[in-house]
């Protein structure tokens, strides 16, 4: 266990900005493209990926490969008595098998936990298997590596475990009760830590508003759930002590690292390799125990072992997020001026933290006033500690909670004082002159809210939704429109301020841009592939800066060997915008080489030149030229009378981009819906989002992250929940009872534009992974009460199921 | 468990036989002894339908079925759709309209668009919607794979 002392630093003004308060230059519609930069290209990732001639982590097959399988504790709370291991041992076909106290012994460290934002938090040593204790159904306390998993899942069952059960801490309020049982015994309580974003005079504030309003909110258990649960190829080699890992994750650069950390051993012993990803959405980013297990039996066998989670582990082993409750009073004047905001961010910790913390729930609270300017604020976030998985990242990470928060609230604060909701945003929106503006923690870089906001307004009107609402109601149905304007933090970020943040990381991004013998480009990156199409964006990227085709272009992803280190990892919505940006930097300055080269030997002026399609000429003159091929051949191998003498051989360029801020990206969505008032369903019609992430690279990607992203905000709003019993057991450990939505339950969806760039990012990107995941709950939920606007229904918990509206049904009839 | 029996069945036009135990699964069959790793594990449950592939001309969950159930049948799986180099038509309309993302869901469901237009031609865009409805994608929120469906059946549908 630790104990920091570390004062909350608010984060600093980005350095290089000096004195700016108004740039019409980050205004500037980007809206045309005539290069390969914003060009709707198909992806260059797809071939391999429609034809099965893919290589997941699974796929991956070592001579003498190994498998394993995890024991996980069937109870919540309890103390473990012992381990009897010896008739597993003795199992034919099983090689090793390690418990937790052993695995313990066998590290120098505990799991990380990188994301440290509450001066004197308690954070509890974890280990990858349980010691002494298990603290949540399903974590681990043994592993088996056998010639097959079906060996495996065999012998987990000839282990005997005597467990001392222990009074469940099921629920927040169980937690909270004065007299809990307590998680950790030596700690005054179940809370791990809380600290408070201060911003202002709130107590001012709260004493001369016209109008106060309070509500509670509460969000379930739920996670990223990505088609391909986790997994990991670990040969960590007895004799040379290297580490060889295949790992399905969304940061190998960060897993190198820890995996040194834990291990004790120096980074250089260590290579992570990224297989295809069967997707990410944040819970891939996390670093789990079982990399560690996997490295441990391996090391013990001499073998190389593969642990794969299977889906019904997932749901206990894989990060669970958005579980928060959070109290909030918001003040305002008459005409509708938020003056004031308070709120408590109850964090739903589970039984152990996670390698990001209480991150996402701190952000949660950080990022609350969303595209408001809200003079005084004071939000706080407490942790506290239960008898559930533990909680980590999922896209939008804490951001869906703010943006339900502030967009109830506005709408609250426009039904109190009978205002119309879209006006209350207008008057509250952070105006475009106020860029770069400073919100209570970040510093937002540009945006046009109101022009934003209007786009999606109009987009709506010629839809014809207003039509259909009146429609359908003259029929007698419940149709509603609802809306949520959100703002998505991206370009994650500056190193020393996201130090200063909390964060045992950094945010840079290294990228190397090479052009070979043959004239072609290879881009070398740290960013992940996970499908979101990472290759193809920086892809186009180095191809417009350098005037090469598109198909001429290689991105090589996913080897800590050969590709460039990247701080973080790919989350936070910081590939296209840090690496787009570090890519766009160093295929401008390989191009500003290539010239040289060529101006030699076409006796010309490099100003003179210009670069198309892979074929460099004269201006004017374009007989007169020479290929990439060429230039590939003079800097590599016959370059006696072609390269100048003053050029090196070689062609390559090494970017390393930290940004001096993030980015923030926005949008608003727009839902149209119907209710079933007799058994309370909910089923979208129309689904709109109005977006803004600066400079776009690839629409086709873009439209492709935000339906994704909406998507998994629907299911979030209407379907998915991890439920726990009062005894702490989950029950829902399948696809049965989490409930992903298909086809059927998802709208069409249509998105609007407009590109409103980030003048601190070379090239003017932002980043958008997260933001249609973001604003998707808020604007279900008004359009559902829009609907249901006869029954005087308040929603304040997600997601919105048909018992759960029924009763908000009868509790809206009976308040009336 | 020790003994093993022989499965022999056809898979992408080529006979395999191999030795198996009862207990396992066409899709780890197909996976881990005949090396079609095209073949997604994604729940083992028969919800996801990563694991979808054609047996004698109708889509099956392998997950759910042991590799003894399909002696002597013949199966398709997504190495087996495209022919001679050239894309089947559904794989041409999902890389142009964007109809996947990470690719794991991607196998299962070209299976089951596959056997949809099949049956069903011209397909309305909620008979599209339902037809995959058993099929989960975590990525795309099925717009571009609706529409990559559509797009394919236009195109089958020219040139048939």
């Amino acid at each position: 266990m630790e104990r920091r002392d570390r004062t909350f630093v608010a984060l600093a003004r980005p350095r290089g900005r000096p004195g700016q308060t108004k740039r019409e230059d980050t205004l500037v519609e980007q809206n045309t493209h005539d290069g390969l930069i914003g060009a709707r290209v198909r992806r260059k990732e797809d071939l391999r990926l429609l034809t099965g001639r893919t290589q997941f982590v699974d796929d991956v097959a070592l001579s003498g490969m190994l498998e394993a399988a995890v024991l996980r504790s069937p109870v919540p709370h309890a103390r473990i008595l012992s381990i009897d291991a010896s008739e597993a041992l003795e199992h034919p076909g099983v090689y090793a098998v390690v418990t937790g106290a052993e695995v313990k012994a066998a590290v120098s460290a505990p799991q990380p936990v990188i994301w440290r934002m509450i001066p004197d938090q308690l954070i509890p040593d974890g280990y990858p298997l349980a010691v002494d204790k298990v603290r949540y159904v399903g974590q681990g306390v043994a592993a088996v590596a056998a010639k097959d998993r079906a060996t495996a899942e065999d012998a987990l069952e000839l282990i005997d475990v005597e467990y001392e059960e222990l009074p469940p801490v099921a629920t927040l309020e169980d937690a909270l009760a004065e007299d809990a049982p307590k998680l950790y015994e030596d700690w005054p309580s179940n809370v791990s830590g809380s600290t408070t974003i201060p911003k202002g005079d709130v107590a001012t504030a709260f004493a001369d508003a016209d109008v106060v309003v309070s509500e509670t909110f509460r969000f379930a258990r739920q996670m990223g759930t990505p088609l391909e649960t986790r997994g990991v190829v670990a040969t960590w080699d007895p004799y040379t002590d290297q580490l060889d890992m295949w790992l399905s994750t969304q940061s190998p650069n960060l897993a190198r690292d820890l995996l040194g950390e834990v291990l004790g051993i120096s980074v250089d012993k260590i290579r992570v390799r990224t297989p295809d990803v069967g997707g990410g959405f944040g819970n891939k980013f996390d670093f789990y125990g079982e990399e560690i297990v996997a490295a441990i039996l391996s090391r013990r066998t001499g073998r190389s072992v593969k642990l794969i989670e299977d889906r019904m582990e997932s749901f206990v082993a894989n990060a669970h997020s958005r579980e928060q409750k959070i109290d909030v009073e918001l003040a305002a004047t008459s005409d509708g001026t938020i003056t004031g905001l308070k709120a408590t961010v109850y964090a739903v910790l589970g039984g152990q933290l996670g390698t990001v913390g209480i991150g996402p729930c701190w952000t949660t609270a950080a990022l609350m006033t969303g595209p408001y300017d809200i003079a005084n604020v004071e939000l706080s976030v407490v942790g506290v500690m239960t008898n559930r998985s533990p909680y980590g990242s999922y896209r939008g990470w804490g951001q869906p909670k703010s943006n339900f928060v502030h967009e109830r609230m506005v709408e609250l604060l426009a039904q109190r004082i009978g205002m119309d909701a879209q006006d209350v945003r207008l008057k509250n929106f952070v105006p475009p002159d106020a860029f770069p503006y400073g919100s209570p923690v970040f510093f937002y870089d540009s945006g046009r809210y109101a022009d934003c906001l209007d786009l999606c307004r109009k987009s709506v009107e010629q839809a014809g939704w207003l039509e259909r609402r009146d429609k359908a109601r003259a029929d007698g149905t419940a149709v509603g429109i609802g809306y949520s304007f959100h703002v998505e933090i991206t370009a994650f970020g500056p190193s020393r301020i996201l130090n200063m943040a909390g964060l045992q990381h950094s945010g840079f991004d290294e990228e190397v841009v090479r052009i070979d013998s043959t004239g072609r480009v290879t881009v070398y990156t740290g960013q992940s592939a996970m499908g979101q199409g990472v290759q193809t964006a920086l892809a186009q990227v180095a191809a417009q800066s350098l005037g090469v085709a598109l198909d001429d272009v290689t991105v090589v992803v996913g080897d800590t060997d050969t590709c460039p280190y990247t701080g973080y990892g790919t989350g936070a919505s910081r590939a296209a915008a840090v690496g787009g940006g570090a890519v766009l930097t160093a295929a401008t300055r390989l191009k500003e080489k290539v010239l040289r080269i060529a101006g030699q030997v076409l006796e010309a002026s490099p100003e003179d030149l210009v670069v198309e399609d892979g074929r460099v000429s004269v201006a004017g003159a374009p007989d007169k030229s020479i290929s990439m091929a060429e230039i590939g051949d003079a800097s590599y191998r016959r370059m006696n009378g072609l390269l100048p003498e003053s050029e090196s051989p070689t062609l390559e360029e090494r970017e390393v981009f930290d940004p001096a801020n993030v980015a923030f990206s926005y949008g608003c969505t727009a839902v149209l819906t119907e209710v079933d008032t007799e058994t309370g369903e909910v089923r979208l019609l129309d689904y709109l989002i109005a977006h803004d992430c600066g400079t776009v690279i690839n629409p086709l990607i873009v439209d492709g992250q935000l339906h994704g992203g909406a998507a998994q905000a629907i299911g979030g709003a209407l379907y998915e929940e991890l439920v726990y019993g009062d005894d702490g057991q989950i029950q829902t450990t399948t696809f049965m009872d989490y409930l992903i939505p298909t086809a059927s339950e998802i709208p069409p969806f249509k998105l609007e534009h407009m590109a409103t760039v980030a003048d601190h990012i070379p090239g003017g990107f932002k980043g958008m992974g997260e933001g249609g995941t973001i604003g998707g709950g808020a604007a279900i939920t008004h359009a559902v009460e829009d609907a249901l606007s006869d029954y005087g229904v308040s929603i304040t918990s997600l997601p919105i199921t048909p018992p759960r509206l029924l009763a908000a049904m009868r509790a809206g009839k009976d308040n009336r | 468990m020790t003994g093993k029996v022989t499965v022999t069945l056809k898979v992408n036009g080529r006979t395999y036989s191999a030795d198996c135990e009862p207990r396992k699964t066409l899709a780890d069959f197909l996976r881990q002894d005949l090396g079609f790793t095209g073949v997604h594990l994604g729940c083992e449950h028969g919800v996801c339908g990563a694991c979808t592939v054609s047996i004698d001309g109708s889509t099956a969950r392998s997950c759910c079925m042991l590799a003894v159930q399909a002696e002597g049948t013949e199966i398709t799986t997504v190495e087996g759709l495209a022919s001679d180099g050239n894309l089947h038509p559904l794989q041409e309309a999902f890389w142009k309209h964007h109809g996947l993302q990470c690719g794991f869901c991607t196998p299962g469901m070209l299976a089951t668009a596959c056997e949809l237009l099949e049956d069903n031609p011209d397909p309305s865009e909620d008979e599209i919607r339902e037809g995959i409805s058993g099929n989960l994608c975590r990525c795309t929120g099925y717009q571009f794979i609706v529409d990559s469906i559509h797009d394919a059946a236009r195109q089958l549908r020219s040139t048939s």
